[in-house]
């Protein structure tokens, strides 16, 4: 049970990893939509994001995927 | 627009049958808590939103021509007066906050410069009929209910589990990966609501050709902003061009069908 957890952990760290590193506009907009204006990073009439949040979401990322990587390691009993 | 909505109703719906099945809440105090939740959030967002970008009051002697239009535009919609701010935002925007009877709508001294007087006056008409249509209080719901559901969810893996730190790490991205997938109906509500606003304010001012305009000049100048942005970066980004994801998870529906849509009417 608690490989099969861990091994979930892995997958979905890795997927959630990649969407951040992929689309990370995408993660920002799930975050603020209904919380901050949009459009104040990009101009009227669109939800862009601006460069230093696209970073963050992304750095974030990395840290997800390597996370992904090391609890698939353990939970194939490869540690 | 009734399905999404009816599958936002049974996400949330769901997460209440969770809590009051592992808590043993009564039906009422998980009503009374999310309507608390949600209307934390709705405060804290106006004032932070007014906030984030330095908005002022905008003095009626200061902009006569634009209190009046306001105040025309309102008239006609059959709502009240919003309050008018302005704020510096380094581009051309505007946004509305609160609600119905008591809403606020910002704009920015960039927006003024850009655009001509029957331009900025559709721009207005937009923003009013967001907040006719109670857009905003949807949007601060639908956030409410993600933010519920990923919540709930979160707690379901940590009660299930043995506390180990795998478990907190599957616990934060299960919540953040079903806040993505409630959002994305949230999403779906919020680009047809920009559409019945641009409708609603293409009929207010009686045509949608100034809205058009407005999006069109505005989005001319980004383009040439947006090609001194930070190349890597933006290669980084292969989703984010409006394709696949980006648009699944987009508040706005992309700003040339809008042009198009305008123009059509």
């Amino acid at each position: 049970m608690t490989e099969i957890r861990t091994l979930l952990a892995a997958v979905l760290g890795l997927l959630l990893g990649v969407v951040c590193l992929v689309a990370p506009a995408a993660v920002v907009r799930v975050h603020l939509a209904g919380r901050r204006p949009t459009g104040r990073d990009g101009t009227y009439g669109t939800d862009d994001v601006s460069d230093r949040w696209r970073r963050v979401v992304q750095v974030v990322g990395g840290g997800l995927v390597a996370a992904g990587c090391y609890f698939g390691y353990v939970a194939l009993g490869l540690g | 627009m009734a399905v999404v909505g009816s599958i936002l109703f049974a996400f949330y719906a769901v997460a209440a049958v969770v809590v009051m099945g592992v808590f043993g809440w009564p039906l009422g105090l998980v009503l009374v808590a999310s309507v608390a939740f949600v209307g934390v959030q709705y405060k804290l967002g106006k004032w932070m939103a007014l906030r984030s970008v330095g908005a002022e009051d905008l003095p009626e002697e200061r902009a006569p021509d634009l209190h009046r239009r306001v105040e025309s535009l309102s008239r006609d919609m059959g709502i009240d007066k919003p309050r008018l701010m302005i704020a510096r935002m380094g581009v051309p925007n505007a946004f509305a906050v609160g609600r119905k009877g008591a809403g606020t709508v910002v704009v920015s001294e960039e927006l003024l410069g850009a655009l001509d007087d029957d331009e900025v006056e559709g721009v207005l008409a937009h923003e009013l009929a967001h907040i006719r249509n109670r857009d905003v209080v949807m949007m601060v719901l639908g956030q409410g209910v993600a933010s519920i559901v990923a919540i709930v969810a979160q707690w379901a893996v940590l009660l299930t589990g043995d506390n180990d730190i795998a478990d907190f790490f599957l616990a934060i991205v299960v919540g953040q990966l079903t806040q993505m997938l409630v959002m994305v109906f949230v999403f779906a509500i919020s680009r047809y609501r920009e559409y019945v606003a641009d409708d609603d304010a293409a009929a207010e001012v009686g045509s949608g050709e100034p809205l058009a305009r407005a999006l069109e000049k505005i989005s001319r100048g980004a383009e040439g902003r947006e090609s001194e942005l930070d190349a890597q970066a933006a290669a980084l980004c292969i989703f984010d061009d409006r394709g696949g994801l980006a648009s699944l998870l987009a508040t706005h529906p992309p700003v040339e069908k809008r042009i198009e849509r305008l123009r059509g009417r």
